[in-house]
């Protein structure tokens, strides 16, 4: 008889077929060549680049073949290697980023302290020892050169975004075909286009403004685009809702599309800032290094984090390069701020579609 | 009772609506609107005209040998040379090794992420990943300077023992850093996030009745990978990649660092400690040039820009094209 | 607000003819929608009613390529004369679409004063304007402890409701509305046909329906719009609604509205 009561879904994809006996077989596949491995390593004293390669790597892919075979036929042994393959080089990259990612934590907070975080570099040189100095001048400096610039920029990213979606303009094509190609500007050559129109012409010494304008074209075509997503995800019957009550253009965009669209502008703001906030050749073109904190971004040198990177790895001193360490693991903070930012709002921005 | 629609002799002209200003505010508001978007196009127009004022008397007095020659001396002001061929060549090397070595990583991650690792994994994966993603790459750079480049010269000096009978893995110089391999690695580094980002996402896009299907109809994975999956994602990954190798050829700082540039042509030695970029070039003469020498830097940024552009292009459009979805 | 004396004003259209594009789907509409009465647009789907709505207080013109001829005559003032503004047009001929439209990042009471603050106007009495909005629009009791919340938390009747109220905050001489009730349950359109007899004491309505009950209840006229296959849509019989519905002078309204085609 037919059973027709419900049946559970199988929780595994159709991918995965549950089997003791074949959970058992891919264990030892898996572990079996990684023991030999590390066995012959230790006891010849083999480089273990080397033994991974030419131990691990064909012992690995012969036991994969033998078990994908044995469990499952002639399409088990292709099954096999592309598992393999796919395991081991996603293991590399795990290797390498966690690497990325541990040295930066490990080795910044050992150049961490209070006074890095707020001291300024006036009275160090690349020997002084970590007791003193910081780089509070660098996160004045990052604060109000990427501040500077996102004052610009954000206003006249939305307003291209406006452009494009709110008007019926001929040229919206061109406008965003350019805008999408200074997408492609690489960052070192906005630096050299300041530098030379600017401070090579004397129009300016290195200033903090001359950096924020190298950094606007880099940071403008992440905020219009993302922007331009916004504003079109808001529904064409609320906008036309707005206009039906007898609203102006502007303030229906004003009063009902940008509210509705506030998460998506806020995540372009966001991406923006997150784009040039590691920005480094437009910046040591532009705004060099200073010691001091200096708070006018229209006067001087003015330090930023990753210009303090850049100066204190290139002295070559161990103390000099703990400093840069100190200074990536700012960076990355401030981008994990960033991007954890991006998140929450993305993740508010799909709540109030699941309601409606 | 009436019939409203009272036959007219003749219909009236039709006119094309169109949903202009009328108030003074409104008018304003588009106004300032599109002066932002020409104020951007200008923007754009005004860097590459500059670009090209100032790069003409490079390309003036280097000719063709600019781009083809590999000699960058500036220090007799009545005979100056610059050549940036090496450099040239160097940026498409470190591009395609980074992608080489790139490419199967992130094409592996993305199909560990989507097709096997279990959900919580996979969320903390695809968090990871796209949080490299937003790594500068001036971290990166210090990473590579610091941790990597003695970890991958032994690497390298291993290969060189191995197989340095293959040209490609002379060396002669015993010097095992600064070489394009450091240099294509730490490229790989950078772009691997994206380009599994981008994969990721095409697969988790992917019809799975699709790879249903050919399983169910008796394909392996194996099989299902290579003739389902690569074959209807491939349109997006090719973009990822163009959109990478953009990054790639722009990279300064962090190539700066891991490279040693020098201006002879290195063809192939990749573990060779001798290297060229155009990106990093400008950043290590800019400081001391003199106003020939910057016409120079200008005429390199130019071409550089010009190539980016042409990569970025292609890229948006494969992307596009694959992936209607998403708007790069 | 604006002293005006019910009863007078009116809405006429001649001639018009709509495209989009170089598609003609609309041609030759003449209907007078007398003051204070309530007229109904029937026709199957896809003849042109909803178009021609949009035609009356100049959405129409939102949709890129759209084209025009003809006049539209309000107090006998023609509303696409290029001298008119037509967000003045739209202050006078408000509009109630098919799918409830909310402001989403509003709350109720915003939503229902959203009309003043969007053209800029003010009043001195806000809280009496919101309660008879929504009073007018028999929402009152049933949101009047809740001003505060998010116009998204009402269920869909009651935002359709809210949006009629938002309509009715701004006073308009004339009352566009496209199913308003075609995503409601039969209670909340029970109510909503009441609501449509009640304005009209105050104002024309113009109503887009699927539901021939819905217009005999409602309508005092009804225009019959139908467009046979490959030409432009247009009125096939307009005038009282008890003759279109029992004395069709058309055999292809009398085989619409018995059900026959469509
Ligand atoms: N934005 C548009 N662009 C092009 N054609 C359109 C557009 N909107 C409507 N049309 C066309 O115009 C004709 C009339 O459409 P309209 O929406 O007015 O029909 P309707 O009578 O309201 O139908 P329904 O009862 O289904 O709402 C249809 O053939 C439709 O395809
Ligand atoms: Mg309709």
């Amino acid at each position: 008889m037919t059973d027709l009561s419900a049946q559970p879904r199988p929780a595994r994809s159709p991918w995965e077929t549950p089997n003791p006996s074949r959970a058992f077989k891919v264990a030892a596949a898996s572990t079996i060549p990684a023991g030999i491995t590390t066995v012959l390593t230790l006891v010849f004293g083999i480089d273990p680049a080397v033994s991974v390669l030419l131990i691990f790597v064909p012992l690995q892919v012969i036991f994969a073949i033998a078990v994908g075979r044995n469990v499952a036929g002639k399409k088990g042994q292709g099954d096999a290697v592309l598992m393999f393959t796919s395991v081991f080089f996603t293991v590399l990259v795990a290797v390498l980023l966690t690497s990325l990612l541990w040295s930066i934590i490990s080795q910044g907070f050992s150049a961490m302290s209070w006074h890095f975080l707020y001291q300024n570099n006036v009275y160090i040189d690349p020997t002084t020892s970590l007791e003193y100095g910081g780089v509070g001048h660098a996160i004045v400096g990052t604060v109000l050169i990427v501040g500077l610039t996102t004052l610009v920029t954000v206003p006249l990213g939305i307003l291209i975004a406006v452009y494009l979606i709110e008007t019926r303009d001929k040229s919206r094509s061109t406008v965003r075909t350019l805008v999408q190609a200074m997408s492609g500007l690489p960052s070192v050559v906005s630096g050299l286009f300041v530098y030379s129109m600017l401070i090579v012409s004397g129009v300016t010494t290195y200033a903090g403004w001359a950096g924020s304008l190298a950094l606007l074209p880099l940071m403008l075509p992440t905020v219009a685009r993302t922007a331009e997503e916004a504003l079109r995800l808001v529904p064409v019957e609320i906008r036309n809702g707005a206009l039906a009550l007898g609203s102006p253009a502007f303030r229906a965009f004003w009063q009902v599309t940008l509210p509705a669209a506030r998460s998506g502008i806020i995540t372009a703001i966001i991406l923006g800032i997150a784009r040039i906030i590691g920005e480094t050749a437009p910046l040591l073109l532009t705004t060099f290094a200073a010691k001091n904190t200096n708070f006018n971004v229209f006067g001087g040198p003015i330090s930023s984090l990753p210009t303090y990177l850049y100066q204190y790895v290139s002295n070559g001193y161990d103390t000099s390069t703990q400093r840069a360490w100190g200074a990536a693991l700012v960076i990355l903070l401030l981008v994990a701020i960033l991007f954890t930012a991006t998140r929450i709002i993305a993740g508010d921005r799909k709540r109030p579609k699941k309601k409606a | 009772m009436s019939t409203s629609s009272e036959p007219t002799s003749h219909s009236p002209v039709r006119r094309t609506l169109k949903a202009k200003p009328f108030s003074r505010a409104d008018r304003m508001f588009f106004g300032v609107a599109r002066s932002a978007s020409y104020f951007s196009v200008i923007l754009i127009a005004l860097i590459l005209v500059f670009l090209f004022i100032r790069a003409t008397p490079a390309f003036q007095s280097q000719g063709i040998g600019f781009i083809f020659g590999s000699n960058w001396n500036t220090s007799n002001p009545h005979h100056i040379v610059m050549q940036i061929g090496p450099m040239i060549w160097g940026s498409l090397l470190i591009s395609v090794l980074g992608i080489i070595l790139g490419v199967p990583m992130a094409l592996s991650t993305a199909y560990f992420i989507e097709f096997m690792a279990g959900k919580t994994m996979a969320r903390v994966a695809t968090l990871v990943v796209d949080l490299l993603a937003a790594m500068p790459s001036v971290v990166i750079g210090l990473w590579g300077l610091v941790v990597f480049t003695p970890v991958a010269s032994h690497w390298a000096e291993l290969l060189h023992k191995a197989l340095g009978f293959i040209p490609i893995f002379a060396n002669t110089s015993g010097n095992f850093s600064a070489s394009p391999f450091i240099a294509g690695w730490i490229v790989a580094v950078m772009i691997v996030p994206i380009i599994t980002s981008i994969s990721r996402e095409i697969f988790s896009q992917m019809d799975r009745e699709l790879i249903n299907a050919s399983l169910a109809l008796g394909g392996s994975r194996s099989s299902t990978f290579f003739k389902v999956v690569l074959p209807t994602a491939s349109g997006g990954v090719v973009g990822g990649v163009l959109l990478g190798l953009g990054r790639a050829l722009g990279e300064t700082v962090a190539i700066y660092f891991v490279l040693n540039l020098i201006f002879k042509v290195n063809w192939f030695n990749i573990i060779e400690n001798q290297g060229g970029s155009v990106a990093s070039m400008i950043l290590s003469k800019f400081g001391e040039a003199s106003d020939a020498e910057i016409s120079g830097l200008m005429a390199a940024g130019l071409v550089l820009f010009v190539v980016t552009l042409v990569v970025n292009w292609i890229a948006a459009y494969i992307v596009n094209k694959a992936q209607p979805w998403r708007k790069l | 607000m604006s002293t005006r004396i019910t009863g007078t004003s009116h809405l006429k259209s001649e001639n018009v003819n709509v495209w989009f594009g170089e598609r003609h789907v609309l041609k030759d509409v003449n209907i007078t929608f007398p003051a204070n009465q309530v007229t109904a647009l029937i026709g199957p789907s896809g003849c042109g009613k909803s178009t021609f709505l949009r035609t009356l207080n100049r959405m129409h013109e939102l949709i890129p390529g759209a084209g025009f001829a003809g006049k539209i005559l309000l107090d006998g003032t023609d509303i696409y004369d290029p001298q008119m503004d037509p967000v003045n047009v739209r202050l006078n001929i408000g509009m109630v679409f098919q799918k409830p439209n909310p402001f989403p990042t509003m709350s109720i009471k915003d939503n229902v004063l959203s009309g003043l603050r969007l053209s800029g106007r003010k009043t001195d009495d806000a809280s009496g304007l919101l309660e008879s909005s929504l009073r007018r629009a028999s929402i009152w009791n049933e949101v009047k402890d809740r001003l505060g919340d998010a116009a998204l938390s009402l269920s869909g009747g009651q935002q359709q409701r809210l949006c009629i109220a938002r309509a009715l905050a701004m006073n308009p001489e004339v009352l566009l509305m496209d199913e308003p009730c075609s995503a409601l349950d039969p209670g909340s359109t029970r109510r909503i046909e009441e609501t449509i007899v009640e304005l009209s004491e105050s104002m024309t309505i113009v109503i887009v329906t699927h539901n021939m009950q819905q217009a005999q209840r409602v309508a005092d006229e009804t225009a019959f719009f139908l467009a046979e296959d490959g030409n432009p849509g247009g009125v096939v019989e307009f005038g009282n609604t008890e003759d279109v519905f029992n004395r069709p002078v058309d055999g292809r309204t009398n085989d619409y509205v018995n059900g026959h085609f469509g």
